[in-house]
Formats: structure tokens, C-alpha cells, sequence
């Protein structure tokens, strides 16, 4: 069939398999050549939908991604339980490590470092926590929460001082300084993709939050009893393990994912708009829960609040990430291969026909298996 | 109306846009029977069709450009075209010398074709993952706990204040000057002796809060009206409930229970919360020796707080019994 859109001749199917666009009269889903309702790594999924796996873990298919929601439920579950029974510091750690250690488990499975997993992982997560541990106890010598009492009198104070740091200052070096292991990761030549880009910052931002939440949180794991009273510790553990990395890692994947861009010479309103929307989300997470807390608001709230603002952040990235993969997947020759999405035996270029997920974010494996055909179509005379 | 796929030829409902049968999206041409040569035919154009325009120059065309479109084939069962483009006026008329043909997206691997399995990690593995996770953790933490040393936090920080004297009878009001090289802050409600080395963080009209030389703890004292008139337990409910939203796992510190006294003729409730700060994924265990009294009449309020750390609140008990004996209620 033609195109549509790009005009070449491909394999026919519900989508291009070089451009990607949708095939056939779409009005009721917008633009078919952008095709925001099928977003181009997880096509099920419209591109502003906020989801965390199949934002944060692209290369992971259809099934696959079940299976990594369902071991962080089983995490959480594991959480509440330890705090049910009031083992705060157990749970402090389970969450501390839930999300990071999955990230791991994702890598593993989507072999995105390909041959080189030592300095891949090393320059990311390794380099993350390297980081936080340094910018941590940097911001546990600069700040101190004793320096910022209120009125507990008036019951509503807010130190302007304290929110200044902890608001705007602390959020707006933590974001210049996490994406920094991943940039200056050795072998970047040879992974050019955006999505390459953004896992590596993922994996960045979330060793730098194991990394602060360790560092943060070694007075009480150490200071507590084993077992207190639950009391309000739920909020917090839910910040800990669930908001807290899911922001630091998005926001510095944005980044690298901007950086990545740039390098490929793409860097456009697009990608600055993602910077500017990971550091806003970043001074807005922090300095949101700051005011809230110094101004005892239910805690309910704060979590509505850091929801929202990492909601918010998904969804910019997922915009960014799936232009991306439109553009640079157009790139990939035809070959036979396996759909991760729908699980299809393709005749592909850079798009499934099928589903019309993007190739560029099938795990190695699968991009390693591709058997290049010369000619997807037969020849068609061209007036040269 | 049934409509026809083009594409295998299969009968669907009205309004289906893709074929049941294989997926092939359906058109209103497809509405036609498929004529039994699946041959080629350039698709029939629709002018509402969204289309490259600029997709036609550079393929042959047979027909020569004319100002008024050529006929479209009717009915014309073009394996797989989808939508086809509305070209613009002058390729209305073009046909392809050598059309495409249906070209499978799929194909079936044979044995020697296997390819790599998509997915490495067995779920079994993943979900042994979070659970080993848990346990080593949850065994990791418990153990943390258990041989660390707690003694510091249990017990008695409010045994030590500023004994409480009875009711009505006068208050021992230390001046600032008892404490060598000591200054004082005030303002509108009270004063309070600053030693050395103790920094103000924090000054208003009813509130001062002083910080120690090391940082590592703070004195708020606080006065001011109460309208509509309270009571010191109403007040002590208050910040009970605030420093417990505020703070996980606040209550009252082991061994400690609220007693009734006074603070430098000021009546009141003494209490010590233990809770834990988190601020900005900084976290410590911290407790606060507190005092609230109201006037005769309810109507002036007077607060204290000393906040340290947990472990460090016997130390710094010491550290601030000459601040607080010195401190001056103005209003009464």
C-alpha cells in the first residue's frame, strides 16, 4: 500500500510502517500523522495519559508491563504490611529500594545497556547514587530544619528563608547536577535513540534517589525503635516510595532525553519546554509539600499534590518521547521481526503495521533478531 | 448496507470501520462486492481523505495530465489501500504504472527463523525479586533498629523543666543579665535572655524563636491574645494536632505524660512529643518539651517549645534551663 502520509510503498497495515501514521480517515482521533491517541511505544495508550511503566519503561511490552504492575503492587503491599505492624525502618528501606531495584530488573530485561552493562550501569545508577550521596550530605550541612521554626502558636507559618532553599534553590541544583553521570557516560555514540537517553536519565535520577532517601532517612533508620506506632508514616512512605523516585527519575529522564536530542541535533521548543517542565515540576513538588507541611495541611493533600505535579511530568515526557520515536524511527531499514507490543511476526521498517508501536523501542533482544529483507513491497517504477 | 472489504472480500455490519475479518480498514468504496481478479487499480480518490499532495510528483504516471480528472474506477479492489490520498487536481488523473500490490505486513517464521524470545526475565522471577526485596530489607531494617542504641528517646524530658510552682503564688523571674554576656530579645508579650552564641531566627510581634550555637536545637516561646477566650488543653490540642500532621509518628515521648504547672507565673500543661521530621527527604528522629498556659481569664496565651533533636533533648534541657527561667511574660 502508499502511504498516507510519507507516501512510500509498505506492507500494508493499520499504520505506515516507515512513518508510523495511522492509515485510513481518523477525525475522531485527531491528527493521524501525529497520531496522539496511539502513543508510538505503548500504541494502546493515548500520549497524554499519565502512566508510569509504560513511560519510565518503554522497551517493555504489552504483557511485560503487567508483570512489572504487579510486582510494585506487591511491593506497596509489602510496605503496608511492614507498616501495619509498625516496622517503620524495614519499610523506610522496602521503599527506598522498590523502584529502583525494579528499574534494575527492567534494564536486565530489556537489555538496553546491550554488551557494556558494567559501565552503562555504572555511569547511571552508580553514578546517580555517587551523586546523591555527595549532594546529600551537602543539603544536610546547608540546611537545617531548626533554623526554620514557625509560629506553632498561629499554627500557620511559613519561613520564607526555608522555602526559598528547600523550594526553589536545593530543587534547582539537584536537577543540574543528577543528569551528570549520564552525560558523561563513555560509549554514549553508541546509544543514540532519545529513548536510550531517557532510560539512562531515568536510571540516574533514580539512583540519586536511593542514594537521598538512605543518606535522609539514616538518622531515624537508625534513631527508631523497630517497631512504633504507625501513626501518620503512611504519607510519608507513600512520598518515599512512590512520588519521590518516580520525580527525581522522570525529571532528570527528561533532561538526558533533551540532552540526547541536542546531540542528534534536534534540540527544538519541544525538548526546552521539557527542561523548563522537569525543573518547574521539581521546584513545584518540593516547594508545594514544603508550604503544606509547614501549614498542616492534611497530608492526603500533599499526596494529591506530588501526584499531580509527577502526572503532569509523565505526560510532557511521553509527548517528548513519542515525537521522538516518529522521527528516528524512520531511519530503520525493513526486516523480519517480532512486535513486542502485539507479538506479531512483522514485516517491518520502523513501526509495527499491526499496532503501530515504534521499533526503535523494542528491547535489544528483539532488535538484534531483525533479518533485514532487501525490499519490503515489490519494485514500483518511480520517474526519476 | 453490508459493506465489503476490499481487501478478503468478507461482509460487515454498517458502520464498522475495519474489517472483521482481517483488520483492513473499510471504506465507503469497499462497499461494492470485490470483482473476482484482485487486480490493481489505483484507489478511488476522496476528496476528504487527508493525503500528502506532495506524494504524487515523482511516480510515473500513464494517463496524461489534463485539466479535468480522469474517471475513477469504480469499485476498484485495490489490495490493502487504505484512505487513499486525495492528490491534487493535476494528479486526480494519475494512475501507477506499476501499481503496488498487496504486500503482507506479516510472515510466518519457519523453523530455522526463530527469533530471540521478547521477553528474558520469567514474571515468576520479577515477583521473586520484589519479595526477596522485602524480606532481606524488612530483615535488614529490623535489625538495624534492634542494634542501634534507642536509650536517648525514652523517658522523664519533661521531669526536668522549670519545676512547677503553685498556683498563685509569685513567680521567680530570672533577669537576662543572671546569664553572663547574655542579651535579650523582645517584643510585644515577652522577653527572652539571648546567651551568647544563640542566634534569633525568628521575631515578631508575639513570637521569638531562638537558635543554639551548635543548630542542632531551637526555643520558640510565644504570647499573644486569645479571642474568643481558651484554655491551655484546647491550645495543647491544638499543637498536638499540628506537630502530628505535621510530623510522623508523633506522640507523647515514652515514660512522659502531660503534667499541670506553672512557667514563670504563666499556668499551664507541661508535655514532651517525640515525632520524626521529614523535610526535603531529610529525615531525624526529634523531640519537643512543650509548654501552653492561658491567663486567669483565657484571654492571653503563652507557649514555649524546645525542640531538639530525640537523643539530644537531656543535653539540651540543661543547655536552656537559665534561658528559660529568664523569660518574661508581659502580659497577664
Amino acid at each position: 500500500m502508499r502511504c498516507d502520509h510519507c507516501s512510500h510503498v509498505v506492507p500494508d497495515g493499520v499504520f505506515c510502517t516507515r512513518c508510523g501514521a495511522h492509515q485510513g480517515t481518523t477525525e475522531e482521533f485527531g491528527d493521524a500523522k501525529t497520531r496522539e491517541h496511539r502513543y508510538a511505544a505503548h500504541p494502546a495508550e493515548h500520549v497524554a495519559q499519565p502512566s508510569v511503566f509504560t513511560t519510565l519503561f518503554p522497551h517493555l511490552g504489552h504483557h511485560k508491563i503487567h508483570e512489572f504492575r504487579w510486582a510494585f503492587i506487591a511491593g506497596l503491599a509489602g510496605i503496608l504490611v511492614l507498616y501495619l505492624a509498625g516496622l517503620i525502618t524495614a519499610a523506610i528501606l522496602v521503599s527506598a529500594f522498590l523502584v529502583p531495584v525494579l528499574y534494575l530488573i527492567y534494564l536486565y530485561e530489556a537489555q538496553v545497556y546491550r554488551d557494556e552493562p558494567a559501565i552503562v550501569l555504572g555511569f547511571t545508577i552508580g553514578g546517580g547514587i555517587v551523586v546523591g550521596i555527595l549532594f546529600t550530605v551537602f543539603e544536610r550541612i546547608v540546611y537545617n530544619p531548626f533554623q526554620y521554626s514557625n509560629n506553632l502558636l498561629a499554627n500557620a507559618g511559613v519561613n520564607v528563608g526555608g522555602l526559598l532553599l528547600v523550594g526553589l534553590l536545593l530543587p534547582v541544583l539537584q536537577e543540574a547536577v543528577k543528569p551528570l553521570p549520564a552525560f558523561f557516560l563513555p560509549n554514549r555514540a553508541d546509544f543514540p535513540e532519545t529513548v536510550d537517553g531517557l532510560v539512562f536519565g531515568v536510571a540516574a535520577g533514580l539512583g540519586f534517589s536511593l542514594a537521598e532517601a538512605l543518606i535522609g532517612f539514616s538518622s531515624v533508620l537508625t534513631g527508631l525503635p523497630a517497631r512504633v506506632e504507625p501513626g501518620t508514616w503512611i504519607y510519608d512512605l507513600t512520598t518515599l516510595a512512590v512520588f519521590q523516585p518516580l520525580l527525581q527519575g522522570s525529571a532528570t529522564g527528561m533532561i538526558v532525553a533533551a540532552i540526547w536530542r541536542w546531540r542528534r541535533g534536534r534540540l527544538a521548543g519541544r525538548e526546552i519546554g521539557g527542561v523548563a517542565m522537569a525543573v518547574a515540576a521539581h521546584i513545584a513538588f518540593s516547594a508545594g509539600t514544603q508550604v503544606m507541611k509547614e501549614t498542616a495541611v492534611n497530608p492526603l493533600f500533599i499526596l494529591i499534590w506530588q501526584a499531580a505535579i509527577v502526572g503532569a511530568l509523565l505526560i510532557y515526557i511521553r509527548y517528548v518521547l513519542h515525537h521522538a520515536l516518529l522521527e528516528e524511527a524512520a531511519h530503520m531499514g525493513y526486516a523480519e521481526t517480532v512486535c513486542p507490543s502485539c507479538h506479531m511476526h512483522i514485516v517491518a521498517s520502523g513501526f509495527c503495521p499491526n499496532c503501530g508501536m515504534a521499533l526503535t523501542a523494542a528491547p535489544t533482544s528483539v532488535k538484534r533478531a531483525r533479518r533485514p529483507r532487501v525490499e519490503a513491497t515489490p519494485a514500483v517504477e518511480r520517474k526519476d | 448496507m453490508a459493506l465489503a472489504c476490499a481487501r478478503c472480500g468478507a461482509q460487515n455490519p454498517e458502520g464498522n470501520l475495519f474489517c472483521s475479518t482481517c483488520g483492513n480498514p473499510l471504506t465507503a468504496a469497499a462497499a461494492a462486492p470485490p470483482v473476482a481478479a484482485p487486480g490493481w487499480a489505483a484507489a478511488a480518490p476522496q476528496a476528504a481523505a487527508p493525503g500528502p499532495p506532495a506524494a504524487a510528483p515523482g511516480w510515473a504516471v500513464v494517463a496524461p495530465p489534463t485539466a479535468a480528472p480522469a474517471p475513477v474506477p469504480p469499485a476498484a479492489p485495490a489490495w490493502g489501500v487504505v484512505a487513499p490520498a486525495a492528490p491534487p487536481a493535476p494528479a486526480a488523473a494519475m494512475a501507477y504504472a506499476s501499481p503496488p500490490v498487496y504486500a503482507s505486513p506479516y510472515y510466518s517464521p519457519t523453523g530455522s527463523q526463530r527469533q530471540a524470545p521478547v521477553h528474558r526475565t520469567p514474571w515468576t522471577l520479577i515477583i521473586a525479586a520484589v519479595v526477596g526485596l522485602i524480606v532481606v530489607m524488612a530483615g535488614c531494617g529490623t535489625a538495624v533498629a534492634l542494634l542501634t542504641n534507642k536509650a536517648s528517646i525514652t523517658g522523664g524530658i519533661t521531669s526536668d523543666l522549670p519545676s512547677p510552682t503553685p498556683a498563685g503564688s509569685p513567680s521567680p523571674l530570672a533577669s537576662p543579665s543572671a546569664i553572663a554576656g547574655a542579651t535579650s530579645a523582645s517584643n510585644d508579650y515577652l522577653t527572652i535572655p539571648v546567651p551568647p552564641g544563640w542566634q534569633v531566627a525568628h521575631k515578631d510581634s508575639q513570637v521569638i524563636a531562638l537558635l543554639s550555637p551548635n543548630g542542632l536545637g531551637s526555643i520558640t516561646v510565644a504570647s499573644g491574645p486569645l479571642n474568643p477566650p481558651s484554655t491551655a488543653q484546647a491550645g495543647k490540642d491544638q499543637i498536638d494536632k499540628a506537630l502530628t500532621t505535621k510530623y510522623p509518628g508523633a506522640q507523647n515521648c515514652p515514660g512522659t505524660r502531660p503534667t499541670n504547672g506553672t512557667l514563670n507565673g504563666a499556668s499551664g500543661i507541661f508535655w514532651t512529643l517525640c515525632y520524626t521530621v521529614v523535610s526535603n527527604g531529610n529525615s531525624f528522629p526529634a523531640a519537643s518539651a512543650l509548654f501552653v498556659g492561658v491567663n486567669s481569664n483565657g484571654s492571653i496565651a503563652y507557649l514555649l517549645e524546645l525542640a531538639t533533636l530525640a537523643g539530644s533533648m537531656d543535653t539540651f534541657r540543661v543547655d536552656t534551663k537559665p534561658i528559660v527561667a529568664g523569660i518574661v511574660w508581659k502580659s497577664k
